[in-house]
């Protein structure tokens, strides 16, 4: 797994905690230039908890997260967002008094060139009309579908080279679930890097390259989508 | 009553009412970005204040007297030092504090608040007494009846206004002010966005605290007196002030100012006590207003805290 190709995500033995109980026990997993990488688990498993660890907000105790061969453990958040990260963050998060165009305004933070700002805008506001019409409306006065909407919309102005997005259909309608993974599959056929976290198997699985499987804070599998629907640890996770 | 004097006490209410606006502003601008009550406020004001008078002794030392260059000086010097000032108050005490229960930065920043005031008594020459504050303003006037109006203060409303204003479409209009709200509904989301953080916080206590040197000045220039416990009294009306408005929202921290002014120009006009009793009269009416409306008189619409 920590083989000497050092581009796209890596995650070597990675340990981190919450006050003193460990919640990952040594995470190895890799996410493929290009490729969507999916991580399944059932709640608990710590499948946010990797998120946070390779964003910085929860650092490791332990192990390596590199991104294009750049090592992002001890870096503050906003550095490894420069790498060309950007993230969809688990219960979308949208500020909620901040209006729509704010929201994804500041999903370009880090990007200083006005032309490319809005040309940003046009491709977000193309991708979802629904946000044009939108642009001056509160958040957190929209409904569960459309700050989903804003929150992917905000984690593409970052216009990133991996996108993290953790339990996109959380909460969302099957209708918009399915509208959600269709999404998604086109963000990475951009070229977009994805590594996706969710619980909904069989979506994930079809739209994934690879996948892994979190249980209690380890990998327990790993494959194809096709070789992992048909593992015991897919069903273990969820069901035993 | 006769409405000459009417006017003067309007005239004095709205340059009261700039002053703990501009001061309340500082106080949510705190709380907003930390959740912090930063109780230093007020001396930091102080501080501010002298650091204004101890320029203008400067220049006049090094006998530069041309008065319009004597107050941009003083102004701009008193309101960068005290704005670093509040930069490293941040640094060194509310961040490193973070993780611990807000009573604590609370009393901290109380203590650190009668450090700098005692500080000012005891090293600032004489710093016991008060001290006459220089009209650095042109002070000519227009009498009307019982009125007199001043220049110093139209030009120190107007500049208040300006500031107020400014401070307004910074925060509104500005990526920095984006960011300063971004992390003031959520930090951790901000920082996910690539928002610095600390940057952004020390940002804002320079920001709020150049505010309260700004109204440390008005203070001085409008009564031509300042004294070491100034920021006692002022720090006390510009929080409850930022609380009765709604704590963490600007637009209550200026409301708030004005209705403290108002209510203390009441208290000295309209009722049958002695002027004396103003503040009581206030800080009474604003527990009365407290006790109505707990979360201040502008309420989130909006919950984001769970
Ligand atoms: N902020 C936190 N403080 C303490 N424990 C936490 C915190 N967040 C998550 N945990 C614990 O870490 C474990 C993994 O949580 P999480 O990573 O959110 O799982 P998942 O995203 O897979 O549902 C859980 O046992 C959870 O209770
Ligand atoms: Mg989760």
């Amino acid at each position: 797994m920590s083989k000497a190709d050092t581009s796209g995500l890596q995650v070597s033995d990675v340990y981190t905690a919450y006050d003193k109980a460990d919640v990952l026990e040594g995470v190895n997993l890799e996410a493929k230039p290009g490729k969507i990488t999916c991580l399944l688990g059932s709640n608990g498993s710590g499948k946010s908890t990797l998120i946070r660890s390779i964003l910085g907000l929860t650092p490791p105790n332990r192990g390596n997260i590199t991104f294009e061969g750049i090592e992002l453990r001890g870096l503050p958040t906003h550095k490894v967002i420069a790498t060309g990260i950007s993230c969809i963050p688990e219960g979308r998060q949208v500020f909620p008094k901040l209006t729509v165009e704010e929201n994804l305004r500041i999903g370009a933070y880090q990007e200083d060139s006005a032309g490319e700002i809005q040309r940003r805008f046009d491709e977000v506001y193309e991708t979802f009309p629904r946000l044009a019409d939108r642009k001056a409306q509160l958040a957190g006065t929209m409904s569960g579908g459309e700050q989903a909407m804003v929150s992917i919309g905000r984690g593409l102005m970052r216009a990133p080279k991996l996108l993290l997005i953790d339990e996109p259909s959380l909460g969302l309608a099957p209708l918009l679930v399915k509208e959600n993974f269709n999404i998604i599959r086109r963000i990475n056929q951009q070229g977009i890097t994805v590594f996706l976290v969710e619980q909904n198997v069989h979506q994930t699985l079809a739209i994934s390259d690879y996948g892994y499987v979190l249980s209690k804070g380890r990998v327990v599998a790993s494959g194809t989508p096709k070789q992992l629907s048909k593992t015991k640890e897919v069903h273990e996770a969820y069901f035993g | 009553m006769d409405i000459g004097f009417l006017a003067q006490y309007l005239m004095n209410g709205l340059m009261l009412g700039m002053i703990y606006a501009l001061v309340a502003v500082g106080f949510t601008l705190f709380f907003g970005v930390l959740d912090v009550i930063k109780f230093s406020h007020g001396d930091v004001l102080t501080v501010g204040a002298f650091a204004g008078l101890a320029t203008f002794l400067g220049l006049e030392a090094a006998g530069i007297s041309h008065p319009a260059i004597q107050i941009l000086i003083v102004v701009i010097v008193s309101i960068v030092l005290i704005a670093a000032l509040g930069a490293v108050i941040a640094r060194t005490i509310v961040l490193p504090i973070r993780s611990a229960p807000p009573l604590n930065t609370l009393l901290i920043t109380l203590m650190l608040g009668t450090v700098l005031r005692e500080a000012v008594r005891l090293f600032y020459p004489q710093g016991a007494n008060p001290q006459p504050f220089p009209a650095l303003l042109p002070t000519n006037s227009l009498t009307l009846g019982n009125f007199n109006l001043r220049l110093d203060n139209v030009i120190m409303l107007v500049a208040g206004v300006a500031v107020i204003v400014g401070t307004q479409l910074l925060l509104n209009r500005t990526k920095l002010g984006l960011a300063i709200r971004a992390v003031a509904q959520d930090e951790e989301t901000a920082r996910t966005m690539g928002v610095n953080f600390t940057l952004i916080v020390l940002i804002t206590f320079a920001l709020g605290s150049g505010l309260a040197a700004f109204a440390g000045l008005m203070n001085g220039l409008y009564y031509n007196e300042i004294n070491f416990g100034m920021g006692l009294l002022l720090g006390a009306i510009g929080f409850s002030s930022a609380i009765v408005g709604g704590l963490g929202n600007i637009y209550g921290a200026i409301l708030g100012g004005f209705l403290f002014a108002g209510l203390q120009t009441i208290g000295a006009v309209a009722l049958p006590f002695a002027s004396a009793y103003k503040d009581v009269f206030a800080f009474g009416v604003i527990i009365a207003i407290m006790a109505w409306r707990p979360t201040g008189l502008i309420q989130e619409k909006i919950s984001e805290r769970v």
